[in-house]
């Protein structure tokens, strides 16, 4: 491309830098690498059930239908009135996750940006150490925790879980954001008459917005997506999120492809496009802390 | 307006102290300049007087009243930061409406105080913008409008100028001065350019490493400085200072040289000299309380141009004089150039006398 | 000074020492209030169970959970499990599903993010779409691979026979050779891009005119990468790799939907190997010795990352 740009008239031709032309068939690859998989879901989610499974495959669906998506997402229909269970709890868990989070974090993430109080130190390595623990360690002691308090089965063991897998992430994000807030808007603030709370709900809080949409977007796509607690700690149907719901759903006989991989892509419209339209800062939020400006 | 009163205060940070036993009294009306070198505890002493720091020690008294416990809400007080500290997501509007709308005033109060202040600072027309569209100038001014549209008690204000450009200070400081005087204002001044204080202020307090070394009005404190810090640190160029050696000679005190030469004391220079707690003395001297001759003279003792720095009006000359740098001011039609021998004659009614081992200044017994 | 010290022994002298540690906690009790909210939840969720998993190492618990008829019987646990036939090559199958995982997505994602640094038309775009399966849960990427991957109708199979690699399709998870491969594959899949994003942000902080710099004093392209950029991406690098390793040893939903740790234990990795103990054969006790060995491991993984983390803030000009 650097070829064609160069003007004919021009007389030194621009060296062609060969390292540009492996990064492209590089990123080709690459990309071939991550849409494929994908397309061919899309693919195999418009065919019946009986062209799906053929050999050799059909390429491109002699007869595409819509039929798989018209089920799952017919309210009437048992497949569909199941289906639409699932997305409802995944939508209720993790927007009441997404929430509360914010509420908790806030403050401390404030707390961790601004005071020097003893013990600081510690407890915001301790915050940031859950990160390493693999979610086994909590499984079972977790799993008879959620027993004993009767809250297997229910939402509020999910909701309890991933809020403070959630937390640490989200405390460590938001006082990234809190740092670049000058602290002396806050004593501006205090000085024009303002309370410790006033000042930080009038003046910091708007200025943190990003942030906190932010470490939002993170704990509701890690909630939609969680898979492990879910599957331990729910055993009705009617209490089911999504990630356990198809498993059990389409799995129960001969498995159903072309539906399954139709339920697989409607499980990833919201998260795609939240991240779609929300990217810029959720790759602020993934990277934030790791690298520092 | 309201006297301020600080008593003792004390601000450590750790094993640090920031502030460290102050005390001092702000008159009803009065513009004081706090002054030293960075990181002296200017800021902090400022938070402390707003409320802005818990207190290690000590009381703040505003008016009558004891505030060292109050909230900075309730100490009645405004404050403009160095870096203005506006808020940037509200326009300039909200930023001086923000303290009005904290005290509950009315919407139709509000409007009037914001255009009142908004008018006497000429920033009317910028009432809609946001503060990151405003030049340096037109943000202090908005500080400043915030501190204003409240008529606190004290006004507080942390280096408000030292953003601006050289021209604009110049301005701004008028105005700051203009602004005080039609107020009344009491106002408390941190800068560290000390020609600001000289310029605005009533009263000098000149700090450091958390000390308040003088508290006095510029003039006395330039020209009675209490001790060798303060000599060194108000005046610009700053006041040379000359360690000597003391000898008695015949009731008289001469001020002896590693180089050789003496130079007698005038008798009242002699008593100051006999207090002093030990035979090192330390001689102090403006540039303009200097002579300088091409050649000896009675009086005179012998130096080397090390440097000729003409400023335009004057020239500012350093000379090698008994093992330091003294600065002496020229008129610009005197020549003389680097390495010539000149001599110079100390006034002395005028020069300083410091002890060498306090450095404390020395004064008639 | 001296006038000052002076003053200041008067000073110190009259006010009493007041930074004891206890004391200061006593005098910044409102500031703890805003971390109590996370603390509690913290305690409960997070400090609880570590302690009960360690607590429960050390026991025989009954298949019907029923704690209280738990038995102690010291580290009897712990022995078993490192004398087991099956741990060493369940741990082999951790070490290998880990670091190949680890290493290819970070490789994958360095060459991602060199070739997607400099602008180009599209390449928001290209970074959004290589992002996604990132983004999308691993649920989902477990069943549109198995799908793949299917012995009869998998479409990777289909496609090698129609390039003449073999001659029938391939059986990619059911056979104990090619199974722990194919999962690395997916989870490289799935994670590459995490890197990629990460050594994005950290090839923004190379500096423009250092590279420039070298340019001018002759390094050509690979030079100036591993003369500049390379050490610049040090510590991003540090960090992603410990992440990654951590995710990786964590995994637990690719093996558990694709395999369920099969053929014959030819995908089993720690953690699903502790999943089935606890929760297939109930035997918490084991398990918890399991998790316990485990947690070690994480542990010493998370003070390298608080290190590579934190190495920065000493020479970090403010
Ligand atoms: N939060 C803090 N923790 C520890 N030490 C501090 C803190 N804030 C200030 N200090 C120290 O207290 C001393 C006084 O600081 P202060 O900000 O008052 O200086 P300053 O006179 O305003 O200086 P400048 O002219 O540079 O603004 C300095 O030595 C500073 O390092
Ligand atoms: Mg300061």
């Amino acid at each position: 491309m650097s070829m064609v740009s160069t003007a004919p008239s021009r007389r030194r031709r621009v060296k062609i830098d060969p390292w540009r032309w492996v990064g492209r068939i590089f990123l080709l690859f690459l990309l071939t690498f991550t849409v494929l998989p994908m397309l061919w879901m899309v693919l195999t989610s418009i065919k019946s059930q009986f062209a799906a499974m053929q050999y050799p495959p059909q390429w491109w669906p002699a007869e595409p239908t819509l039929q798989n998506y018209a089920k799952l997402l017919d309210p009437n229909g048992s497949t569909g009135q199941e289906f639409l269970r699932y997305f409802w709890n995944s939508f209720y868990v993790s927007m009441v996750t997404t929430i509360l989070g914010v509420i908790v974090a806030v403050p401390a993430a404030y707390a961790f940006s601004r005071f020097t109080f003893p013990g600081r130190t510690f407890l915001f390595f301790s915050v940031l150490l859950r990160n390493m623990f693999p979610s086994v360690v909590f499984l079972m002691p977790l799993f008879l925790l959620m027993r004993w308090m009767g809250l297997v089965n229910t939402h509020g063991s999910l909701i309890l879980t991933y809020l403070t897998f959630g937390l640490p992430l989200s405390i460590w994000l938001l006082k990234g954001f809190f740092d670049n807030i000058p602290i002396q808007l806050e004593q501006a603030a205090r000085i024009d008459g303002a309370t410790r709370f006033q000042a930080f709900f009038f003046i910091v809080m708007p200025l943190s917005t990003p942030g906190i949409i932010a470490t939002s977007i993170f704990s509701f796509i890690g909630a939609w997506n969680e898979y492990v607690y879910a599957y331990t700690f729910l055993s009705k149907q009617d209490s089911m999120t999504l990630p356990v719901g198809i498993q059990r759903f389409f799995t129960e006989f001969a498995t159903d492809w072309p539906g399954l991989m139709a339920a697989t892509f409607l499980m990833s419209v919201p998260v795609v496009v939240l991240f779609l339209v929300l990217q810029k800062y959720f790759v602020r939020a993934l990277t934030e802390g790791a690298v520092k400006h | 307006m309201a006297q301020v009163v600080l008593k003792e205060i004390v601000k450590q940070y750790g094993s640090l102290y920031a502030v460290n036993n102050v005390s001092l009294t702000v008159e009803d009306g009065e513009f004081v300049a706090l002054v030293g070198p960075s990181g002296c505890g200017k800021t902090t002493t400022l938070n402390l007087v707003a409320g802005l720091l818990p207190m290690t020690g000590g009381d703040v008294l505003i008016g009558d009243r004891n505030v060292t416990d109050l909230d900075p809400k309730d100490r009645d007080i405004a404050m403009v930061f160095q870096n203005y500290a506006l808020y940037p997501n509200k326009t300039v509007y909200k930023n001086l409406a923000f303290p009005l709308q904290m005290r509950k005033l009315s919407k139709a109060e509000i409007d009037t105080k914001v255009m009142d202040a908004a008018k006497v600072l000429d920033i009317v027309h910028l009432l809609q913008r946001k503060p990151r569209e405003l030049s340096g100038g037109q943000q202090q001014r908005v500080a400043l409008g915030r501190a204003l549209v409240r008529d606190p008690q004290v006004f507080l204000m942390d280096e408000p100028l030292s953003n601006l450009d050289a021209k604009l200070r110049v301005q701004m400081r008028t105005e700051l001065k203009r602004f005080h005087q039609d107020l009344k204002a009491t106002v408390i001044y941190v800068t560290h350019d000390q020609l600001e204080a000289v310029t605005m202020a009533d009263k000098m307090a000149v700090m450091s490493g958390g000390f308040l070394q003088q508290y006095d009005s510029p003039k006395n404190v330039f020209e009675h400085p209490v001790n060798m810090f303060v000599a060194s640190f108000v005046g610009s160029p700053a006041m040379s200072l000359i360690p000597l050696e003391a000898i008695n000679t015949g009731g008289k005190i001469a001020l002896s040289s590693s180089e050789g030469w003496q130079l007698p004391l005038s008798e009242a220079n002699s008593k100051k000299a006999q207090t002093a707690s030990t035979s090192k003395i330390v001689l102090g001297a403006r540039h303009s309380t200097l002579q300088l001759h091409k050649s000896k003279e009675s009086n005179s003792v012998p130096g080397r141009v090390y440097t000729v720095e003409p400023t335009g009006d004057v020239t500012f000359v350093q000379v090698f004089l008994g093992g330091a740098t003294v600065i002496v001011s020229l008129d610009p039609s005197v020549d003389v150039k680097s390495d010539q021998e000149v001599w110079i004659e100390f006034d002395q009614e005028r020069l300083h006398l410091f002890d060498g081992e306090t450095e404390m200044a020395l004064t008639d017994p | 000074m001296s006038i000052a010290t002076e003053r200041e022994i008067a000073a110190r002298a009259k006010r009493p020492i007041r930074f004891g540690v206890l004391r200061q906690m006593v005098d910044r009790r409102s500031d703890y209030l805003y971390v109590l909210p996370a603390l509690i939840v913290m305690m409960i969720v997070i400090a609880y169970p570590i302690y009960y998993t360690i607590e429960l190492s050390f026991f025989n618990t009954p298949s019907n959970l029923q704690m209280k008829d738990k038995v102690f019987i010291g580290l009897d646990n712990y022995a078993r499990i490192l004398t087991s036939r099956s741990f060493r090559e369940v741990t082999m199958n951790t070490f290998i599903w880990t670091v190949a995982s680890t290493f290819f997505a970070f490789l994958l994602g360095l060459g991602a993010a060199l070739s997607l640094h400099r602008e180009f038309l599209g390449r928001g775009v290209l970074r959004a779409v290589l992002l996604i399966p990132y983004v999308v849960s691993a649920v989902a990427a477990s069943y549109v691979w198995k799908w793949l991957y299917h012995s009869d109708f998998g479409v990777i199979g289909a496609l090698a026979v129609q390039f003449g690699f073999t001659d029938r399709p391939i059986n990619f998870i059911d056979n104990i050779h090619t199974v722990l491969p194919s999962l690395i594959v997916v989870n490289i899949w799935k994670e590459f891009s995490f890197a990629m994003i990460m050594l994005m942000a950290g090839l923004q902080t190379v500096p423009d005119q250092l590279l420039r710099a070298a340019q001018v004093d002759g390094a050509n392209a690979w030079q100036r990468f591993w003369h500049v950029t390379f050490p610049h991406l040090k510590g991003v690098s540090m960090v992603t790799v410990l992440l990654l390793m951590v995710a990786n040893f964590n995994a637990f939903i690719i093996p558990w939907i694709m395999t369920s740790g099969g053929p014959a234990g030819a995908s089993d990795i720690w953690i699903t190997q502790i999943y089935t103990i606890a929760f297939g054969r109930q035997r918490y006790g084991l398990a918890s010795a399991y998790s316990v060995i485990l947690f070690i491991v994480m542990m010493t993984l998370g003070y390298f990352y608080v290190r590579a983390l934190t190495r920065g803030d000493d020479t970090r000009v403010k």
